[in-house]
């Protein structure tokens, strides 16, 4: 950490100054840093800082040429490998494309005549005893209105009768 | 006459098919015809179903791939899987693929999208993989071109864990700059274009991985 008081940047230019070590300033902007490296000693410091360090944060890697030749086979097995996977899907719509609408259709009507079946199961199902008893009731009970109006009018009748006897017998 | 018109016939009959050397004359001749091409011609012609084309891009591409996909791991084996990963999704996606930009900005984009989910991956599996992530490290897959001395070995490889532990600690679109800058030297144009963002924002994910990275490893200058 102490040597980070000896390279203090122009926080102004630190951005800069990353680019410029990466050679990916504009003109510009790059002679307009130059001229203020000339006089700044703590750019230049980071300039040179980053110079050491950023190298050193590369780890770099030549594999032989067996390792290539290896990856190209193992490659290519893997490829061959999502190719099989993807024929076989393929394969599979192919079946079933022609048949998808009829499949549908057929299935549609599968489903509405099962809701229909069932449907009416359950909505039987469902209703209540008391119901049931009410609604054996109601036509017994309409037919003992019925049978009530058939007596008065028996009455009626038996009634009619009697004065028809009477007026007879005066 | 009836003989000479037989004869005939059988060298017609021979003429149909191509002779062995004809055959390589032809698969040679395409082989190089595929090499010429483009990269927008062979990706044109593997959307078609051509793999040998789709082959020729994996040729051209792999050691790009490989390089970025080290940046991240810094593992041999985890760099070859993760660069091949990548050429399976971009198998798999190449009829999604629409010529927006070209192939190579879409390919080392894919690239990129593996190495990071791979972190991802491999940060949630970290507290549970503690004493193998170690042991790795201990004894690393990568071998330096060079052979070291003892001693120098130690320091590279005490640096290397340095490294990798500051550039862990890094935001992933911070790391991803950095890598793609510091260890491929893409351009910062190049970069944007892969990560889908402004130069200038990568100019400050740049600027602050370094700045990061500095703080870290300040005791190594």
């Amino acid at each position: 950490m102490a040597h980070q008081a000896h390279t203090s940047v122009c926080e102004a230019y630190e951005e800069d100054l990353v680019l410029l070590h990466y050679g990916d300033l504009r003109d510009a902007e790059r002679q307009k840093l130059d001229s203020h490296l000339t006089s700044c000693t703590g750019c230049a410091g980071y300039l040179k800082e980053l110079a050491t360090l950023l190298p050193l944060t590369v780890k770099s890697d030549e594999p032989p040429p067996e390792f290539w030749q290896n990856y190209s086979r193992e490659l290519r097995g893997k490829i061959d490998d999502v190719a099989a996977k993807r024929a076989w899907w393929r394969n599979l719509a192919t079946i079933f494309r022609p048949r998808v609408i009829p499949a549908f259709a057929a299935a549609a009507v599968v489903v509405l005549a099962l809701t229909f079946t069932l449907g009416k199961a359950v909505w039987n199902g469902n209703s209540n005893p008391q119901d049931d008893e009410m609604a054996e009731a109601l036509p017994v009970a309409e037919n003992l209105d019925f049978f009530s109006a058939m007596d008065l009018l028996d009455d009626l009748e038996l009634l009619e009768f009697i004065g028809s006897q009477n007026n007879n017998a005066a | 006459m009836a003989c000479l018109l037989a004869a005939e016939g059988v060298e017609a009959f021979r003429r149909s098919f191509h002779s062995p050397s004809d055959v390589s004359e032809t698969t040679k001749g395409r082989e190089s015809r595929l090499s010429n091409s483009g990269d927008e011609e062979l990706v044109a012609l593997a959307q078609r179903g051509d793999r040998r084309a789709f082959e020729e891009l994996i040729e051209r591409h792999r050691q790009k791939a490989y390089h970025i996909a080290f940046g991240f791991a810094r593992d041999r084996e985890e760099a070859k899987d993760l660069s091949q990963e990548a050429f399976l999704k971009a198998f798999s996606n190449l009829k999604k693929f629409d010529g927006r930009s070209s192939f190579y900005t879409w390919f080392y984009r894919i690239v990129v999208n593996v190495c990071l989910d791979y972190k991802r991956r491999a940060k949630r599996t970290a507290a549970g993989e503690f004493d193998e992530t170690v042991e790795s490290q201990m004894e690393p897959s990568y071998q330096p071109a060079r052979p070291l001395p003892l001693d120098q070995h130690v320091l590279a490889g005490q640096i290397s864990l340095k490294v990798d532990a500051a550039l862990q600690t890094l935001p992933a679109k911070q790391r991803t700059a950095f890598i793609l800058k510091n260890h491929q030297g893409l351009a910062i144009k190049e970069i944007a274009e892969m990560m889908q963002t402004a130069e200038g924002t990568v100019k400050v994910h740049l600027h602050r991985a370094v700045t990061a990275l500095r703080l870290s490893l300040a005791e190594l200058v």
